[in-house]
């Protein structure tokens, strides 16, 4: 994948988010312009930077997306929910293609169906039809035209149409559309590939007019093949090209298209009568025309008109000349042709029909010379448009384009210098600079528009011939110009364009982070050099030394260690953004009311800690929002608001983020919860008398609980509470509930600020030393033998009043040694939480407390559950940390 | 060798031109709004001027408008580039003082014929 398209990926996912952030904004806000301007912008530059690739199915969505939201701007289509929906599902689309263009660098050729049917969707809210299509450049075909398109008027395809469709179409002709006449010819094995051609063509759009046609080499049906396409599809459309260029970009070689000109229309059709208009009446019609009299040929016309059979040839081309009359007035030439047709009732014949009619706007009547200079064609043209534009801007009306300032005299100057430069007329320039000078004495374009109109006129051979470019400046009745739209987004939340952030591989953040971390673990290694320094080498002063350069290298190494914390930091905003819409979703779907309340999403933890808490989290938002939350009804007849609160908080307490998910809804019933519990066999009849409620509640975190009595679509698929459970302590979590039934429920996940370093205990068993995290201990003790009761075959002591099951390390790790005493026959025991529970473990003996960067196994010894992972200690030793949870 | 300023508020647009005109031989500088644009423009002068329109804080009018209003400066030409083509909103560029307009996406030959043309080089 190359740079660019990364880059536009990487910045279309935040445009997106932007977009589905703006849309949920808007529903609690729907008359904001802001936010409306703000969602046009998004879905705008989203449009344009998608249209640098060739994606046309996403193109094509978002820019019946612009489009809509450009309506909806302009208050001309009014925000509704169908259409917030409907723009959801389309960025939804978009998304999906991005993943896979994310993965295979392109689209692939099945989306064009839900594409084409998005953009229909989309379009179909922009129920107001452009009645505002202001024909920007009428393009005439005359004969000319034709031949340098390669075409002449006889090659035109001959179409029998109906002649009101002819009628309209002409009528769209002159009125600027671009008429096309397509002919698709599948291929014969096209069915065998997949296609198919009637689907492709009647997605074909603006069709004015039809048809199917055989194209069958004269063979009886019963020789036909059945199997092979042998259709041709012949279609008039007004479509623009480039939407017909995306619809048929996989059957290029199968399309003829033509462009049809206006008067390729003008066509009389009807039965022949030998019963001709007599030459004297069309004498005395052509002498009316002649002398100008419209009104009273149109009288004569309709007179004729009405005597004679509307089925005739006549009739029809009587009806022709009325709407040409009335269609082109101006058009004499072919109104004439039409009426001398009449002596021959055959169709009248265009191509005697020269010269063109100038198209009104034309600001350049390009003379033709012929070009002898040596500069390129492409070179001259652009030339021309260039200059063009500079006369168009100079010939701007004082009153509709502001004040003429200075600077905008000199840019144009110096573009013409430019150009003059450019096309090898360097002697051009001075008189530029002399005319430029007075325009800006003057404060006037008119010195700099004279010398510009003279100088093309004596530079004929600087004037591009070939096709005219169609350079429209119709400058009456501007509306009055505004500058400098400003958008008032001084606040954080428009940071899409304008952070100024760096995005970085997490991957190099990663193998800096080991790095760091491998430095740290080197520099421990300082100290043991000192003391061998003084031990064993005797050298006390250079043991010194060695010291006070430690204390510098730690420092550094600290603070680089915190620095690349702070950038592995994100804020829980990053998986909070996706609730509102989320709950939105769901709550529709469940027919709930449900107000969300997100707070504290500036704070911010590890992207470890924040990546694994997105799951958890998903998964209690929507069992709270399915089982939590009641319907309205039930709300109202439990006298709470219909609308159903739920909060999410994010906090932090000292090194720990605390997130609580908390809803008003009905509670947890600890009766029920026990009951079931004890049919699904996970408590016994004795626990489930004298379990405590809030125990009772905690039986939701246990394995194989789901209270779900229907498996929604929403939650309880077999997973339950027990999977948050494990998710959260995998990174050293720890999650919690609390309810009270009728009112409420309270879910409280508490986790690391960051994973990166743990403090862990180090324990000797067995003469080797393992590492317990922190973070499990609860204290540690030493238990004289004789303290020591087994109950049950089972090593327990009473410790403070509880009973603590007691655990020898060797027997965990299956070593057959016994743990050994210290001298006054004591076991040092860690004491370790362990699913809410205190168990004892014995070791041998108790060492200091280290910091450690963990690693976690990989490999074949990734496999050991009993262990968290390893890590380096000063002296270059590895380290083992146990994990008790999986250990007991 | 010549200056350009590529205005816009899209990363992928801005890096899209930066490509086809330092391959050109352009030093290229980017700014990500009119404000931006502004400030870069006032202590360094450019030769040519790419500016989008839509943008936010200060669209593209804005920024023309400012910056041609500007005694001291060096006025370089101003192609305008557009997803939004229509005779309207070219108007209203080059009465903001845009002295040419592009559709996006621009396609790299002719932009830089454009930008060829309006920096008077003599193509090879």
């Amino acid at each position: 994948m190359n740079n660019l398209l990364e880059q536009f990926l990487s910045e279309a996912r935040d445009f997106l988010q932007g977009i589905g952030e703006k849309l949920m904004q808007l529903e609690n806000d729907p008359d904001s312009t802001e936010l409306m301007v703000e969602l046009f912008r998004f879905v705008h530059t989203l449009k344009g930077n998608s249209g640098l690739f060739d994606f046309p199915e996403m193109t094509r969505v978002l820019h019946a997306s612009e489009d809509l939201m450009d309506a909806v701007r302009n208050g001309r289509v009014n925000y509704s929910q169908t259409l917030a929906d409907q723009l959801l599902e389309a960025m939804d689309f978009v998304g999906s293609l991005m993943d896979e263009i994310e993965v295979t660098g392109k689209i692939g050729s099945n989306h064009l169906v839900i594409s084409t049917e998005l953009t229909k969707a989309l379009r179909a809210l922009l129920d107001t039809p452009d009645a505002v299509n202001v024909p920007v450049a009428i393009e005439v075909y005359t004969e000319d035209a034709l031949t340098v398109k390669g075409i002449s008027w006889s090659e035109l395809p001959i179409m029998d149409l109906p002649e009101t469709i002819a009628m309209g179409l002409h009528r769209c002709s002159i009125d600027g559309e671009t008429v096309l006449w397509l002919q698709y010819t599948p291929e014969p094995e096209c069915f065998f590939k997949g296609e198919d051609p009637f689907f492709l063509a009647r997605q074909i759009p603006d069709v004015a007019w039809r048809h199917v046609i055989l194209n069958n080499s004269a063979s009886t049906l019963a020789e036909m093949d059945v199997f092979s396409s042998q259709l041709v599809f012949q279609l008039l459309t007004i479509a623009p090209e480039t939407e017909l260029d995306d619809l048929l970009r996989y059957v290029p070689d199968q399309i003829h298209r033509v462009k049809i000109p206006a008067l390729a229309f003008v066509k009389p059709s009807g039965s022949s009568t030998d019963q001709a208009i007599d030459d004297d009446v069309i004498d005395s019609v052509l002498a009316l025309f002649d002398n100008d009299e419209i009104d009273a040929l149109i009288h004569t016309i309709n007179t004729m008109l009405e005597l004679s059979s509307p089925e005739l040839w006549s009739s029809s081309a009587l009806r022709w000349v009325l709407h040409l009359i009335d269609a082109e007035p101006d058009n004499k030439p072919a109104q004439r042709i039409l009426l001398e047709a009449f002596r021959t009732q055959t169709a009248p014949d265009w191509s005697v029909l020269t010269p063109p009619i100038v198209p009104q706007h034309k600001t350049v009547s390009a003379p033709i010379h012929v070009n002898t200079s040596e500069i390129p064609d492409t070179l001259l043209r652009d030339f021309n448009v260039v200059i063009n534009t500079q006369k168009e801007i100079l010939s701007l009306p004082a009153t509709s384009s502001g004040a003429w300032s200075a600077g905008r005299l000199k840019a144009v100057g110096a573009t013409l210098i430019g150009c003059y430069r450019a096309v090898q007329r360097p002697h051009e320039i001075e008189g530029i600079e002399a005319a430029l000078n007075i325009a800006l004495t003057q404060n006037s374009p008119v010195p700099l528009l004279g010398w510009l109109e003279t100088s093309l006129a004596n530079t004929q051979e600087l004037i591009f011939k070939g096709e005219p470019e169609p350079v429209v400046a119709s400058l009456a009745a501007q509306p009055e110009v505004k500058f400098g739209r400003r958008t008032d987004d001084a606040r954080g939340e428009n940071a899409v364009a304008a952070s100024k952030t760096l995005k970085v591989d997490q991957d190099k953040i990663d193998r800096l982070m080991n790095l760091i971390g491998e430095m740290v673990v080197a520099k421990n290694a300082l100290p043991y050099l000192a003391n061998r320094a003084e031990t064993v080498f005797g050298v006390r002063e250079l043991s010194r030394e060695i010291k006070a350069q430690y204390a510098v290298i730690n420092r550094v190494a600290e603070e680089m260690q915190d620095t690349i914390m702070q950038v592995r930091m994100m804020p829980v905003s990053f998986i909070f953004q996706r609730f509102p819409r989320m709950v939105r979703d769901i709550s529709r779907k469940l027919g709930k009311e449900v107000e969300l309340v997100l707070e504290g999403d500036a704070t911010e933890a590890d992207k470890n800690i924040i990546e694994a808490l997105s799951d958890p989290l998903i998964h209690i938002v929507r069992n709270s929002l399915d089982h939590g939350l009641e319907m309205p009804e039930a709300r109202l007849a439990a006298g709470k608001s219909v609308t159903g609160k739920l909060h999410i908080r994010a906090s932090q307490e000292s090194d720990r983020v605390l997130i609580e998910i908390i809803d008003d809804g009905k509670g947890i019933n600890p009766e029920v919860i026990k009951h079931k519990a004890y049919e699904k066999g996970l408590i016994d009849e004795a626990t489930l008398e004298r379990i405590s409620d809030q125990d009772a509640v905690n039986l939701v975190f246990a394995a194989g609980f789901s209270t779900a009595d229907v498996i929604s679509d929403l939650s309880g698929r077999g997973v339950g509470m027990d999977v948050v459970r494990s998710a959260v302590e995998k990174v050293n979590g720890t999650v919690g509930i609390e309810s009270v039934a009728g009112k409420g429920t309270r879910l409280f996940m508490s986790l690391p600020l960051s994973m990166a370093v743990t403090n862990v205990m180090i324990i000797e068993s067995n003469k080797q030393i393992f590492g317990v995290p922190m973070d499990l201990v609860v204290e540690t003790v030493r238990v004289p033998r004789v303290q020591i009761r087994t109950i049950k075959q089972k090593q327990t002591t009473v410790l403070r009043g509880r009973i603590v099951p007691l655990l020898s390390l060797n027997d965990l790790l299956a070593r057959n040694e016994a743990q050994l005493p210290n001298e006054d026959d004591e076991f040092a025991t860690l004491i370790v939480r362990v699913h809410g529970e205190h168990v004892g473990i014995l070791v041998d003996d108790f060492r200091e407390t280290v910091d450690i960067i963990l690693k976690p196994m990989t490999g074949i010894l990734g496999g050991l559950p009993g262990y968290s992972g390893a890590a380096l200690l000063g002296d270059g030793s590895v380290l083992m940390v146990l994990n008790p949870r999986e250990l007991i | 060798m010549k200056h350009i300023l590529v205005i816009d508020d899209a990363a992928t647009v801005r890096l899209y031109h930066r490509n086809i005109l330092e391959k050109a031989g352009y030093s290229v500088d980017e700014a990500i709004n009119g404000i931006e644009a502004l400030e870069k423009s006032l202590v360094k002068s450019y030769d040519l001027y790419i500016v989008d329109v839509n943008m936010p804080k200060l669209d593209g009018y804005g920024f023309l408008k400012e910056f041609r209003r500007q005694e001291d400066v060096v006025q370089s030409p101003a192609i305008m580039v557009t997803t939004e083509s229509g005779n309207h909103d070219k108007i209203l560029g080059y009465a903001a003082g845009a002295n040419l307009y592009m559709t996006k996406p621009t396609k790299p030959n002719e932009l830089l014929s454009y930008v060829r043309l309006l920096l008077g080089e003599v193509a090879e």
